[in-house]
């Protein structure tokens, strides 16, 4: 079953069209939605959850119309939004329980779920405590919990890591991996930030100007973009040389080379050519390109 | 360490209850917040002290009636007499049933939940109405309770403690719809107070002084109408319609048959457009 259905979704505002005949489709697991400042991620998202009419075009979230039954759908998913949201005076645990409540919950399941979650997303004793005292980090925790409190089937997270330090980027990123997986909870996160994606994400779908750009599997843009690194201390060049003559494809990047994989014959090309010429090989790895790299290759081909 | 036992995630399979839970939920929520109680010492200063004093004229009723058996003030005077302190109140809670979560934008949070705008509404303008209603029907029942264990000579004014109940209860809507559509338009707690008591204050101001200056110009009938611009005397006036009590005006009458009341309900609907033309607006953001 589609976790998602959209299907030729337009929101026109005043001035701007935010989303423009937007067709896609998402399946179960973890999918990064992509786009710059502006594209329509978040107004997509606040369409899904019935708090936004639309211009044309319809859309399901879990088997339900987004327009008809968005009360239905809204107890089955859980929202992070991008902006602070969370009142300073009262303490993580209050506010989570509260709004367990909100969603449905009894008070005793409340408080369970909302211990539960706390502890999963990494906050301690500081739970406790008001939230105006927490860092940027914490607070992102919280707004993290109180979408999961209910055990809904679907998440939306809106921009998760913004103004996240870079540790606090990856123990989200990793939160978010284990929502996915360990949780068993299909999680749409957005991002303008591709790089961060391809670390958690099953499925990525591109938009920019409300438009579809592409949508396809992680696995899609790794497999065809399979490169390995190698770094020898000197003599680069007669490597690159010798792998070419050798029949592989070869791009120095650095001080490094890029040769992409054809099989395991390219791994035995590099260890010939490096035996053959006597060098000195400091770094055999298998890079993966950067989904990134993908776009901006595909940018320069248009 | 507190993360000894991780025994993983659970999934939460037990009961998700209806509306009716989420919105009672939501309404005690706020009614504890407009007590401050859950929150810290120096939010429950300014209701509880409010209430206390309210308590004051009862004492002194009860012990004139116990000692000198005599009634001073009556049960259906009581919220006008009272009018100041109920005032501050409206003023210094309304704005923290509505103001935080405009502020700093919770709403999304309510919003992406089956609660819907109209319930949130709804169960915040429920709770602010129920704790007006405490506010000055406790004190009048005490008195009430009071006046019976006291066993004051002839009958007890049953009707009288009743029709003041019942328009504690009007007020009591009148003022939190009203109080909160002002304290809502700003998402600022102190200009939320400073509106409320202003639009409060010039009420009163103007009551008399519209009164006599059309008094004084020969217009007596139209002075009548200016005694219901104040939101206290505009509910006694229904009361001295509905259970024919007295007017507890300075000078002069009400207008008489159903205006009042009529124009009390005006107000409601006016104050509950406002304030779902408000959140609608604020929940689009």
């Amino acid at each position: 079953m589609h976790i998602l259905a959209i299907e030729g979704l337009t929101k026109r505002f005043p001035t701007v069209t935010a989303l423009d005949r937007l067709t896609v489709t998402v399946g179960p697991g973890v999918t990064g939605l992509v786009g710059a400042n502006g594209a329509g991620k978040s107004t997509l998202i606040k369409i899904l959850l019935g708090l936004l009419p639309v211009s044309e075009g319809r859309a399901a979230v879990l088997g339900l119309d987004a327009f008809t039954q968005s009360a239905e759908i809204r107890r089955l998913v859980g929202y992070m939004p991008e902006h602070e949201c969370l009142p300073p005076d009262v303490s993580a645990t209050e506010l989570v329980v509260h709004l367990a409540r909100m969603s449905g919950l009894p008070r005793t399941a409340a408080r369970e779920r909302a211990a539960d979650v706390l502890r999963h997303v990494g906050l301690a004793e500081e739970r406790y405590r008001p939230i105006g005292g927490y860092s940027t980090g914490m607070k992102q925790r919280v707004k993290l919990a109180q979408a999961i409190v209910h055990d809904p089937k679907l998440i939306f997270l809106d921009e998760p890591t913004n103004g996240l330090d870079p540790r606090g980027r990856d123990e989200m990123l990793t939160l978010i991996r284990r929502i996915g997986t360990e949780f068993g909870i299909s999680v749409l996160v957005t991002s303008h930030l591709l790089g961060e994606l391809e670390r958690v994400c099953d499925h990525v779908i591109v938009i920019d100007s409300g438009r579809l750009l592409r949508s396809s599997a992680i696995t899609e843009f790794t497999q065809a973009t399979e490169t390995i690194t190698v770094e020898v201390e000197e003599g680069a060049d007669a490597l690159a040389g010798r792998l070419a003559e050798l029949g592989q494809t070869v791009t120095p990047h650095g001080r490094m080379l890029l040769v992409k994989v054809r099989g395991p014959e390219t791994y035995d090309a590099v260890r010939d050519a490096t035996a053959d010429l006597d060098l000195c090989l400091i770094r055999l790895e298998q890079g993966r390109n950067r989904i990134e790299d993908v776009f901006r290759g595909e940018a320069a081909h248009v | 360490m507190s993360e000894i036992y991780d025994i993983g995630y659970r999934h939460y399979d037990g009961p998700r209850l209806g509306r009716h839970h989420t919105v009672l939920a939501l309404g005690v929520h706020s009614l504890r917040g407009v007590f401050g109680l859950g929150r810290p010492a120096r939010s429950k200063i300014m209701p509880f002290s409010l209430a206390a004093i309210m308590m004051f004229p009862v004492v002194v009723s009860i012990a004139t009636m116990a000692m000198i058996q005599q009634r001073v003030g009556d049960y259906s005077g009581y919220a006008v007499v009272m009018q100041a302190v109920v005032a501050i109140f409206l003023a210094s809670q309304a704005p923290t049933v509505v103001a935080p979560d405009l502020r700093h934008r919770v709403l999304p949070l309510y919003l992406s939940r089956p609660v819907t705008i109209t319930e949130y509404v709804g169960a915040k303008v429920a709770a602010m109405t129920v704790a007006l209603f405490l506010l000055v029907a406790v004190p009048l029942t005490v008195m009430f309770v009071g006046d019976l264990l006291v066993d004051m000579p002839g009958p007890p004014p049953t009707g009288e403690y009743l029709g003041a109940v019942t328009m504690a209860a009007v007020l009591a809507v009148l003022l939190s719809t009203v109080g909160l559509a002002l304290a809502a338009l700003t998402p600022r707690r102190g200009l939320g107070v400073a509106s409320v008591i202003t639009v409060y204050l010039l009420s009163t101001g103007a009551a008399p002084m519209i009164y006599a200056a059309l008094y004084e110009s020969g217009y007596r009938s139209a002075g009548a109408w200016g005694w219901l611009i104040n939101p206290f005397w505009l509910v006694d006036a229904a009361q001295v319609w509905l259970f024919g009590s007295t007017a507890h005006i300075p000078d002069g009458a009400y207008p008489g048959g159903p205006a009042p009341i009529l124009i009390v309900l005006a107000l409601i609907a006016a104050a509950m457009a406002v304030l779902s033309a408000r959140y609608r607006k604020a929940a689009s953001q």
